[in-house]
C-alpha cells in the first residue's frame, strides 16, 4: 500500500494502544516486588518503596525465609518471626507448602511430553492429509472438531472416563499428557500441514526416482526440509499446553500440579489471597512463554489461524 | 488380480491410512468416545454419591431410560442455562467486535513509517502470549475498587471514583471483555496486518490520482480486498472465544450473582461445584451439537482456504 505520512492523531493512537498493552503487564511486575503491605492498599501503590524478591523467594526457595525467620521452632507454630512485611506471613506449614516447585515440575513434564506427543501424531497425519489428500475433506475437519469442542464439555466425561474403575488414570502424568494432547493435536495437524503443503511434492519424487521407499521420501527428505516449521510448530503448541488450565483443574487433586492451577489456589484461610506471591508466581510462568512466543512470532499467525494465514 | 493380496506398508493405498491411525486412535479415545459417554450418562440421572460409573452405565439399561427427563428440564425450567447461552453470545459478539476494530486501526498505523517499528509491534503482541490464568489474575488484580484503574479514572475525573467492577453485574460483565479485548486484540492485529499488507497497491493508487477521500478507499478497495481475512479472523476468534472459561474463573467465578457466567463457568459449576454430573452431561451434550452445528456454518466460506491451504 502506498506510503502515507504519520500524524500527530496517529501518534496518539499509538501510544495509547501500547499503553493498554503493556500496561498490565508492568504493573504484575511491580506487584511481584512489592512488600507485603503494599499488596492491596488505598491508594494504590504503583512502585514499591522497598523492592523485595521475598514474593519470588516463597515460591521458589521457601527454606531462605524459613531460615530467615530461625528456622528450628516447630511446624505449625503461628505467626513466629513473621513481621507483617514478610511475604510468607502465617504457618511454617503454610509455608512450605507454597512452594511451586510441584507446580513447575509437573507443568514441565507434561507440556513436554504432550508436545512431543502431539507432534509426532500431528507430523504423521499432516503428511497423510497433505500429501496424499487421505479422507478428502472430511478428515483434516474431523480432527479440527476436538478445537471446537468447549473444553468443559468433554471434560465432564473425562472426570467419569479417568476416573476409578474405568481407565483410572485420575492424578497421574499419563492422564493430563494423553488429553492434553489431545486437545492440541488439531492446531500441531492443521500448522504442519500448512508447512507440508508449501514445500512442493516434486522434491520427494525425485528421492522415490532415486530408489527411496514412500516412508524413507517423506522421513528423510520431507521431515528435514521443513524442519524450521516444525520447531515453530513444537514451540507454539508448548505454549498452548503450557497454558492449559482448565483439565489441570479438573483431572488433578495433589500428586499432579500445574502451574496454572498452583496459581489459582493461592489462596489460604487466615491470611485471604497471597497477591504478590500470585504476581511472582505469573511471572516466573510467562517468562519461556514470552520468550518462545518473541522465537516464534512471524509463525504465530500460522499456527492461530490454522495454517489459512502464513504471516 | 489373481494372487492373494498381501499386507504391504509400502504400498501407496496403505501409507495414508497407516500414517492417520495414530491420530484417529487418540481422537476416537479422547474425542468420540467421551462424546458418546458423555450422551449415554445424560440420560441417567447419576450421581457420584449413587456409585461408580458402571452403576450408572447399567442403570441405562436397566431402569427405565428417563426419557430425556434431563433435556427437557434444561429447556423449559432452568432459565440459567439458556441466559448463560445467551450471554456467552452477546460476549462473544461484543468482544469480536471490539477487538476487530481495535486491532484493524493498530494495523492500519503499522503500516506507516515510524521509529522504533519493531520493538512496538513486538509490544503490541506481549498480550497474546500470556496464559489465560495470568491474564485473569492480573486483570483481577487491576480491577480491584481500590486498584489503579479506578485511581486513573479518578484523574481523568477529577475526583475519587469508587467503582465496585467486579461486584456490579454490568461493570463486571464489561471487565470481563476488556480483559478477552486486551488478550486477544493483538491476534486480530496480527492478521489485520498481513491482510492489508497484501491489500494490491495499485489500485489505491489510481483512487488516490482520480481525487477519492480516504474514506471510499478504504470502503470500496481495501475492505472488499481483505473479505477472505476478516472472515477467518472471526470464525477463528469465534471459535475460541466462546470456549472463555479461564480468565472468567479467576476475574469473576461467573458472579456477582450469575452475571458474568458463560456457559463454560456454568457446565463447571453444575458438575464440580453441585456435583450433578448426569444433568451437566446433557447441558454440555447440547453445547456440543450447537458448537458443531454452528462452526461447521462458520467454516463454510473459508473451507477451500483452509484446505488448500493457500
Amino acid at each position: 500500500m502506498p506510503e502515507r505520512k504519520f500524524t500527530p492523531f496517529n501518534f496518539i493512537a499509538l501510544i495509547a494502544g501500547l499503553l493498554f498493552a503493556v500496561f498490565p503487564i508492568l504493573w504484575m511486575v511491580s506487584t511481584s516486588f512489592k512488600l507485603r503491605s503494599e499488596w492491596v492498599t488505598s491508594p494504590p501503590t504503583w512502585v514499591s518503596s522497598a523492592p523485595t524478591v521475598d514474593n519470588y523467594l516463597t515460591i521458589l526457595a521457601p527454606q531462605v525465609l524459613l531460615e530467615r525467620r530461625g528456622g528450628t521452632k516447630q511446624v505449625g507454630d503461628e505467626n513466629f518471626g513473621g513481621s507483617k512485611d514478610d511475604a510468607a506471613g502465617g504457618a511454617i506449614a503454610d509455608l512450605l507448602n507454597r512452594s511451586a516447585w510441584p507446580g513447575i515440575k509437573g507443568s514441565i513434564i507434561i507440556s513436554l511430553s504432550a508436545t512431543i506427543l502431539s507432534i509426532v501424531v500431528g507430523l504423521m497425519a499432516a503428511i497423510s492429509i497433505s500429501r496424499y489428500r487421505f479422507g478428502g475433506n472430511f478428515t483434516p475437519f474431523f480432527i479440527l472438531a476436538g478445537r471446537m469442542f468447549p473444553p468443559i464439555a468433554i471434560a465432564i466425561p473425562f472426570v467419569i472416563m479417568f476416573g476409578p474403575k474405568v481407565f483410572d488414570i485420575t492424578d497421574t502424568y499419563f492422564g493430563l499428557i494423553v488429553a492434553y494432547a489431545a486437545v492440541t493435536v488439531p492446531f500441531s495437524t492443521w500448522m504442519l500441514k500448512s508447512f507440508v503443503d508449501d514445500l512442493p511434492h516434486e522434491i520427494e519424487e525425485a528421492a522415490m526416482m532415486d530408489g527411496y521407499s514412500r516412508w524413507r521420501a517423506h522421513f528423510t527428505v520431507t521431515v528435514p526440509l521443513i524442519k524450521g516449521g516444525i520447531i515453530a510448530t513444537t514451540l507454539f503448541i508448548f505454549i498452548l499446553n503450557w497454558s492449559e488450565f482448565l483439565f489441570a483443574l479438573i483431572l488433578t487433586y495433589t500428586d499432579v500440579q500445574t502451574i496454572p492451577v498452583t496459581l489459582s489456589k493461592y489462596f489460604s484461610a487466615t491470611e485471604g489471597t497471597l497477591y504478590g506471591v500470585q504476581a511472582a508466581l505469573a511471572m516466573v510462568s510467562i517468562v519461556p512463554l514470552v520468550i518462545v512466543g518473541f522465537f516464534i512470532q512471524k509463525h504465530l499467525v500460522r499456527g492461530l489461524t490454522l495454517g489459512a494465514i502464513k504471516r | 488380480m489373481g494372487k492373494p493380496r498381501r499386507f504391504d506398508p509400502n504400498d501407496k493405498k496403505y501409507i495414508p491410512a497407516l500414517l492417520i491411525t495414530p491420530v484417529q486412535i487418540l481422537l476416537c479415545v479422547m474425542l468420540i468416545f467421551p462424546f458418546i459417554l458423555e450422551f449415554v450418562i445424560s440420560l441417567t440421572e447419576w450421581q457420584p454419591i449413587y456409585g461408580d460409573f458402571w452403576t450408572a452405565f447399567g442403570s441405562v439399561f436397566t431402569q427405565k431410560i428417563n426419557q430425556g427427563i434431563n433435556y427437557n428440564y434444561l429447556v423449559t425450567e432452568e432459565p440459567r442455562y439458556l441466559q448463560a447461552l445467551g450471554r456467552t453470545v452477546i460476549m462473544s459478539v461484543i468482544s469480536l467486535c471490539l477487538e476487530f476494530l481495535i486491532g484493524l486501526g493498530l494495523a492500519s498505523l503499522f503500516l506507516k513509517k515510524f521509529w522504533g517499528k519493531r520493538i512496538w509491534f513486538t509490544a503490541l503482541l506481549t498480550p497474546m502470549m500470556i496464559m489465560p490464568v495470568v491474564v485473569g489474575y492480573t486483570w483481577f488484580m487491576l480491577f480491584q475498587y481500590n486498584g489503579p484503574i479506578n485511581q486513573i479514572f479518578g484523574w481523568i475525573a477529577f475526583s475519587p471514583v469508587n467503582l465496585q467492577w467486579l461486584n456490579d453485574g454490568t461493570l463486571a460483565f464489561i471487565a470481563v471483555i476488556v480483559t478477552e479485548v486486551w488478550h486477544w486484540t493483538p491476534l486480530f492485529f496480527l492478521i489485520m496486518l498481513s491482510g492489508l499488507n497484501a491489500v494490491p497497491e495499485n489500485p489505491i493508487r489510481a483512487a488516490t490520482v482520480l481525487g477519492a477521500s480516504n474514506f471510499k478507499i478504504f470502503w470500496t478497495i481495501i475492505l472488499p480486498n481483505m473479505r477472505a481475512v476478516i472472515i477467518i479472523a472471526f470464525v477463528i476468534r469465534g471459535m475460541e472465544v466462546v470456549k472463555l472459561f479461564d480468565e472468567i474463573y479467576l476475574l469473576t467465578r461467573g458472579g456477582p450473582g450469575t452475571s458474568t457466567e458463560t456457559i463454560s463457568l456454568y457446565l463447571y459449576k453444575l458438575a464440580f461445584e453441585d456435583f450433578r454430573l448426569a444433568y451437566a452431561g446433557s447441558a454440555a451434550f447440547i453445547v456440543l451439537v450447537i458448537t458443531v452445528v454452528l462452526i461447521n456454518m462458520m467454516l463454510k466460506p473459508i473451507r477451500y482456504q483452509l484446505v488448500e491451504g493457500r
